[in-house]
């Protein structure tokens, strides 16, 4: 019961009190470029959610059984790199294959999101928040993509909103988005403290 | 002695040299077996737009990329001319593509206006002065008195993408130099007087009328109009006549002595060639 306590208050937590995009301002590159429509972005964030899960489960059997007990924890970021990327291509593949339909969904995003900041730096988070045991660090994983398309797609939705606003010319553009994203922030650091 | 601490060093780093390499290899071997494995044929229309694209993935056309843009106009062709870096090379290279594909044969596709009715053969029942829009025009009875015919405000001429159609003497011409078959004309005009047809011959002949008025009706507000005597039916069977209007069957549509006839003795002069 504790441990599903734990669990439970460690979901919320990356969702929306630690929100990747609102607290660590990690993942801003997609979620400014690709939030100008809500169906695009929710393909994101479902992507972004996908591989981060994935990602984070590899990369911490990775840590856990490789790199910790030979000493190498040095090696994490590139041996994370490598991993993230290959395990994108590998799921790339897999998808398109035996899912042809959840593909097109994901469409571009899946190539592109294996730079996405969001999933390196979960993977690194994962360590520092000393997560001990794989169940763990899937929930995690998962919450924290969660939160990154729980993000997106309110953005998308203001943005959509704004399009119809009479936004002062100066405004326009990239302005009113960054004040936009400013201002969401803001709201998110309202979570601020209440789970860990 | 540097030499020494270098060596040193070397050795020390060598585990993780090599579990990189093991790492790196095995993901290595995997992917290339994934690729050999899970390959996916390609529909080969998806790959020859593709390669049309300017591959820049700018996201001007509103798609993620140039590979979803290829997918997404060759499943609706009126997004072609979306791609702005391209411009209208790319654009007609597309239409090259994609018409002869969605034709199914040799035989391009051609917007038809259903409509004939220029300025002075219209009626007005006042002076419409609202919005310079066929959508809102359409709204009101008073922007014209025939419910039917070519509103002449220039909705589809904005839509198109190409500059082959415009506006003369208040009625929409298609431009069969420039006309690329891709249907924006007749997906945005209200009154779908637009027709998509399949040009067997360069010149194709069209029941240029929209109006189902009846003929007593349709002669008293348009002087352009097919007041459905059904005289063209009698010389050819291509003309179908129902609502007070002829239409030509272009499923059957061909072009002989009773065609001629039926073109011949319209007294509205309704039935014309359209085409280049």
């Amino acid at each position: 019961m504790d441990r599903l306590g734990t669990l439970v208050m460690g979901f919320l937590s990356v969702v929306v009190v630690n929100n990747f995009v609102f607290t660590k301002f990690l993942g801003i590159c997609p979620y400014l470029g690709v939030s100008g429509r809500l169906d695009t972005a929710l393909g994101m964030g479902l992507a972004v959610t996908f591989v981060t899960t994935i990602s984070g489960i590899m990369t911490w059997s990775l840590d856990a059984y490789l790199l910790t007990p030979l000493g190498l924890q040095v090696t994490r970021y590139i041996c994370y790199i490598i991993v993230i990327a290959a395990a994108v291509q590998l799921v790339e593949m897999y998808v398109r294959r035996f899912f042809p339909a959840l593909y097109e969904l994901f469409g571009i995003f899946l190539p592109l999101i294996s730079t996405n900041c969001v999933i390196l730096g979960l993977c690194l988070w994962l360590d520092v928040w000393e997560t001990d045991n794989l169940l763990e660090a899937a929930v995690l994983s998962f919450g924290t993509g969660l939160g990154f398309a729980l993000a997106i797609c309110i953005m998308a939705g203001i943005r959509q909103q704004l399009l119809l606003a009479d936004v002062p010319r100066s405004l326009r553009g990239a302005p009113i988005t960054l004040i936009t994203a400013g201002l969401l922030a803001l709201a998110f650091m309202g979570f601020g403290g209440m789970i860990r | 002695m540097i030499c020494a601490t270098f060596i040193g060093d070397l050795q020390a780093a060598l585990p993780a040299g090599l579990l990189l390499l093991g790492v790196g290899g095995t993901l290595a071997v995997a992917l290339l077996f994934a690729h050999q494995t899970l390959r996916v044929e390609q529909d080969p229309r998806v790959e020859a737009i593709y390669q049309v694209l300017p591959h820049l993935d700018c996201g001007a056309c509103g798609y993620a990329g140039c590979s979803s843009y290829a997918k997404a106009v060759l499943a609706d062709p009126t997004l072609i001319g979306r791609c702005s870096p391209g411009g209208p090379a790319v654009a007609q290279r597309l239409a090259a593509i994609l018409s002869v594909e969605s034709a199914g044969s040799s035989h391009p596709i051609r917007a038809v206006v259903h409509c004939n009715a220029h300025t002075m053969d219209k009626t007005y029942y006042g002076n419409y002065e609202g919005i310079a829009s066929c959508i809102a025009g359409n709204t009101l009875t008073s922007a014209q008195a025939c419910r039917f015919g070519c509103l002449g405000m220039g909705d589809c001429v904005r839509a198109c993408r190409f500059d082959a159609i415009h506006m003369v003497d208040g009625l929409a011409t298609v431009d069969y130099q420039r006309c690329t078959g891709c249907g924006a004309c007749a997906k945005v005009c209200p009154r779908g007087i637009i027709e998509m047809v399949t040009f067997q011959q360069s010149m194709m002949m069209v029941v240029a009328c929209n109006s189902k008025e009846d003929g007593r009706t349709t002669r008293a507000m348009c002087k352009a109009g097919c007041i459905g005597c059904g005289l063209c039916a009698k010389q050819s069977d291509i003309f179908v006549v129902s609502d007070n209007l002829s239409k030509i069957d272009y499923s059957h549509y061909r072009h002989d002595e009773g065609t001629d006839q039926a073109m011949a003795k319209c007294p509205t002069k309704v039935i014309i060639w359209r085409g280049c």
